[in-house]
């Protein structure tokens, strides 16, 4: 038959792919229960570039590094300070001497034990490794051993977050004898609760961790294996989680419903808050910023509600306040600020001396072109232009540094007070381009800084400043849409973009 | 013929060398913000300034470029900016994925192509018809929409095959063959259209050859005529779109790659260039110009193999 070539052909190869899925394909799957293995597979949006811990950096990598390295302290997924690597610490009256006492039970993978002196390598390395999260050890002047299960951190001046960077990249604890090697970057050695299987890793593809052996703390190793698939793209995210190929993943609300359909549970808590920065306001690039009625008219404009709405499914709540409500520094009532209101933000555009706007350039990358397009469509209805210039992703927050510009969209997490004003409001601030400061802020600023426990406290003052001077026009606090299998429990991680991995567990 | 292979060699390694000068020459321009993005938002002026001094992006570019190209044809090809990974190690953990799946991709696509350009070309009616339309239909839909639909139907609905690639070092072939099974497949229905138009006009054109007439009266059967002697003559037609098939799906699988999660040189290619990571993206120019050349010299081979007519003697 003159068929019989092709429709052979086509059969043979439909034959070929189903038989040999037989012996490959399916879903994986750990089993739970019973003497069954326990794996854990997470989906991270983020590869990390090394395992040298001075690379690790705050956010969506943590979980990788929690895997294999142990921290000096341990953040509580409410945000609260447990013992890990150090048993106790206490600051001295003048908060400038960290004293922390260690275990002295714990070992790392190449056999080095734990100690002070350790510990020591680890700080001073980190410190002058300048990686992504070097300003964690800004404040650190130096380390003293006391004695080999006691170590003391000086430092320049009072840190009200430092014992809080001992819990992320500057805590992480490396082996001595690996610490500023080539060989660390690719290998870890440390002392965490699994150990890297670099024959069943794929850089920049999956990184798998076994249990380790006489770990010290049984209670944090919860899994015999736990593997991280770097899986940026978020349709193929979502088909994994879907498809139980993974326990977790980061989703957003359009493939939340995806997944909610497909009957996983979703953790939603809040981490970033997103608007418009207004850095610009000594007003060298757009002299209406340097008009502080101006940037409370630009904040009135917005109807926060239901843009929320319609961008993001409602899944976030509305703000006017940069600083979270677990942070300490949130004052609720600042959250009626700004009511939207244009007729009043034309009125005190007009005060200010624009009856007719102004222009103001901002840039804009792929993934703000629709919220910029919102936010363009709003402000012109009260007279404002808002130019917005495409510019590559990789130079967004390098031009947003160098001050090219005198606003951007973005979002940033909310964290501790003192790391917020030191990531926007300080005059050393990275989001504070063009060092616009007051007397009165830097006296509020010191208050913080001096401030030991009352330093949230202080923080709701700074707060209410930069609120009421509209150095921002915050939008709304998004929520993190994290979906979870039903074969694995997890909580969120207060301020931190994906759990730690210390929060996972399978389910009872 | 060693003479040709050995002319076509040299004008490879020319044309090698003009491109790693150009691509250089591209990516030294837009190397503003490499530093800051390596060491992150929170580094200091100095320290980015620090740092580029370290990468020599001070350097004026032809001192740059002289010493990539003298390390290079030592074969060291440096380690990425960024992750520290040597590029060799980089591409080579990668590059067998992106070329599994782009070669059966090639392979299944001209079985099918061959068969389907053959019945459309022989039977003409209503086949022909079918093909053409089939074909068009096919080539108009993107290869990713394919296939985000496959692994909806197949790998979510009815669990044939895994959502992602589960492809790693300790997956056996088992592991290969499903994570490759739907994005072949995707690409297979994007791809059969332009070469089985090629070959179905080549063979209608052989077919009122005379030839074919001298061959049907000494009474050689059909399809052995069709196969044996027909497909050698239109074969030069399909193979030239095969070839420009091949070497546009070495780059043109990054979407593929990425809904599927096939750790291949896609996701490296275009991270290393957004992030601008000079040693990396030199590093897969070299590797993509290597084998576009090298398939381009096997097809001309190939070529003067099947049909004596084109051979360059």
């Amino acid at each position: 038959m003159k068929f019989g070539p092709k429709s052979t052909a086509l059969a043979v190869l439909a034959a070929a792919a189903i038989a040999l899925t037989a012996c490959g394909g399916g879903t994986n799957s750990g089993g739970n229960g019973g003497a069954a293995p326990t794996t854990l597979t997470l989906a991270t949006l983020q590869d990390i570039k090394t395992f040298d811990p001075t690379d690790a950096h705050i956010g969506h990598r943590m979980p990788i590094y929690q895997a294999v390295y142990d921290s000096l302290i341990r953040r509580a997924p409410d945000g609260k300070l447990d013992p890990m690597l150090a048993t106790e610490w206490s600051y001295n009256k003048d908060q400038t001497v960290l004293t922390l006492k260690l275990r002295t039970d714990v070992t790392f993978s190449d056999g080095a034990k734990f100690d002070a002196a350790a510990a020591k390598a680890n700080l001073d390395h980190f410190k002058d490794a300048k990686g992504q999260d070097a300003y964690q050890a800004a404040s650190m002047k130096s380390v003293a051993v006391v004695d080999p299960s006691t170590v003391a951190i000086t430092l320049n001046s009072p840190d009200p977050a430092f014992s809080y960077y001992l819990t992320q990249a500057l805590g992480l604890q490396a082996s001595p004898k690996a610490i500023g090697t080539d060989g660390i970057k690719t290998v870890p050695d440390g002392s965490g609760p699994y150990v890297y299987d670099a024959k069943s890793s794929v850089k920049g593809s999956q990184y798998v961790f076994t249990k380790r052996a006489g770990y010290w703390d049984k209670d944090l190793q919860k899994f015999d294996k736990v593997s991280f698939k770097y899986l940026v793209d978020l349709t193929a995210r979502t088909n994994a989680l879907v498809s139980g190929q993974v326990d977790g993943a980061l989703l957003d609300p359009k493939t939340g419903k995806q997944a909610e359909g497909a009957g996983l549970v979703a953790h939603k808590s809040q981490v970033d808050w997103q608007g418009i920065l207004l850095y610009g306001r000594d007003g060298k690039i757009s002299p209406a910023l340097a008009n502080v009625k101006v940037r409370q008219a630009m904040n009135y404009a917005f109807d926060r509600k239901t843009i929320l709405a319609q961008q993001y499914l409602n899944e976030g709540t509305v703000t006017d306040q940069v600083f979270g409500p677990e942070s300490g520094a949130y004052v609720p009532a600042l959250d009626n600020t700004y009511p939207y209101d244009p007729a009043k933000a034309k009125a005190l555009l007009a005060e200010a001396g624009y009856p007719q706007g102004f222009t103001l350039k901002i840039p804009t990358i792929a993934g703000y072109d629709a919220i910029n397009a919102v936010f363009k469509q709003q402000l012109s209805d009260v007279g404002i232009t808002l130019q917005t210039e495409s510019i590559p992703d990789a130079n967004y927050v390098a031009d947003m540094a160098a001050g090219k510009y005198a606003g951007a969209t973005f979002q940033l997490y909310q964290g501790e007070p003192w790391v917020a004003i030191n990531q926007m409001v300080s005059t050393t601030a990275l989001y504070n381009p063009f060092k616009t400061e007051d007397p009165e802020l830097t006296a509020l600023i010191k208050a913080v800084q001096n401030g030991g426990d009352k330093s949230a406290d202080e923080a709701k003052k700074v707060n209410e400043y930069i609120t009421k001077n509209a150095w921002f026009i915050p939008m709304f606090r998004l929520n993190q849409m994290y979906f979870s299998s039903k074969k694995i429990d997890v909580q969120p991680q207060l301020q931190q973009a994906v759990p730690s991995i210390y929060n996972y567990a399978p389910a009872k | 013929m060693v003479s040709f292979i050995l002319k076509r060699i040299a004008s490879g390694i020319s044309v090698l060398v003009a491109i790693a000068f150009f691509t250089y020459c591209l990516l030294y321009f837009s190397s503003a913000n490499i530093a800051r993005n390596i060491l992150g938002e929170f580094a200091s002026q100095d320290q980015v300034h620090a740092k580029e001094l370290e990468l020599g992006l001070d350097r004026p570019l032809l001192t740059r470029f002289f010493d990539w190209a003298g390390s290079a044809l030592h074969g060291d090809f440096g380690v990425s900016w960024f992750t520290s990974e040597p590029v060799v190690s980089a591409i080579t953990t990668r590059l067998p994925v992106t070329l599994a799946l782009v070669v059966v991709s090639i392979v299944c696509i001209t079985i099918v192509a061959t068969l389907l350009g053959m019945a459309a070309a022989v039977k003409r009616g209503w086949i022909d018809r079918l093909v053409q339309g089939a074909a068009v239909v096919g080539d108009a839909i993107p290869d990713f929409v394919l296939g985000i639909v496959l692994v909806s139907v197949f790998a979510i609905s009815l669990k044939f095959f895994p959502a992602t690639s589960s492809i790693s070092p300790d997956a056996g072939a088992g592991a290969w063959v499903a994570s490759m099974t739907l994005p072949v497949i995707a690409l297979l229905i994007n791809g059969v259209a332009s070469v089985a138009q090629q070959i179905r006009s080549a063979v209608i054109k052989q077919l009122e050859k005379d030839y074919v007439r001298t061959l049907r009266s000494r009474g050689i059967p059909e399809w052995e005529i069709l196969f044996k002697h027909v497909l050698r003559s239109a074969a030069p037609a399909g193979l030239t779109v095969l070839s420009l098939k091949f070497v546009g799906m070495l780059g043109g699988v990054v979407i593929i790659e990425q809904i599927f999660a096939l750790p291949g040189m896609g996701a490296l290619a275009v991270q290393s260039t957004s992030q601008g990571d000079i040693p990396l993206v030199m590093g897969v120019v070299l590797y993509t110009v290597i084998i576009v050349i090298i398939v381009n010299l096997l097809v001309d081979l190939i070529n003067g193999w099947l049909n004596p007519k084109v051979r360059v003697s």
